[in-house]
């Protein structure tokens, strides 16, 4: 293929490609950063309630624990001690 | 491990001349199409931006862009779509990564 010239681009589709490429560039980095702060203030606010979650599953997975252990010695005929 | 080291760095000045042999000649034809086609506007264009956009108007309102072939529209066409793909680009450079928001 014989060396092409260059096509002289019109001045009105370089200045729409380009500005086109700065808007999507701006509307990008605008996006994340408002996304990226939602995300972070959820995420302080799923860690506080996370807290409270885990401590609430640590006491019921206790006391589920000690009903198992109590309805199974029923079955099984043991003596419960007490203070269990 | 050692060897291979030594052995690479007593090639990589032929290796480094390799690669730019081979590259200059089509750096130079980029670089002979890029400065025609790739660059920005001037503010010397200015004129001839706002006399492009004042005709697409003009078109619009007298109602000339019905006489248009459909060849030229179907260029115009896909001259927009392209424009309108550079803001998608210019949208994941400026968000970092290429699929979906990395929050």
């Amino acid at each position: 293929m014989a060396a092409l010239a260059p096509v002289q681009v019109s001045p009105l589709i370089k200045f729409g490609r380009w500005s086109a490429l700065l808007l999507g560039f701006m509307w990008g980095s605008h996006r994340y950063s408002t996304l990226k702060a939602s995300e972070t203030a959820w995420r302080v606010e799923e860690a506080e309630r996370k807290i409270v979650k885990d401590a609430h599953k640590a006491t019921e997975k206790t006391r589920l624990n000690r009903e198992e252990l109590l309805y199974l010695a029923d079955q099984a005929g043991v003596k419960v001690p007490p203070n269990f | 491990m050692a060897k291979a080291l030594t052995g690479l760095a007593a090639k990589a000045p032929g290796l480094i001349k390799g690669v730019v042999d081979y590259s200059t000649p089509k750096l130079n034809t980029f670089w002979h199409y890029a400065r025609v086609e790739l660059t920005p506007p001037t503010p010397a264009d200015i004129p001839k931006i706002t006399q492009g956009l004042n005709s697409l108007v003009k078109s619009a309102r007298t109602g000339k862009w019905k006489e248009v072939p459909v060849k030229e529209a179907w260029l115009n066409t896909l001259i927009t779509a392209e424009i309108a793909f550079w803001f998608f680009v210019g949208e994941c450079i400026g968000k970092g990564t290429i699929v979906g928001y990395q929050v």
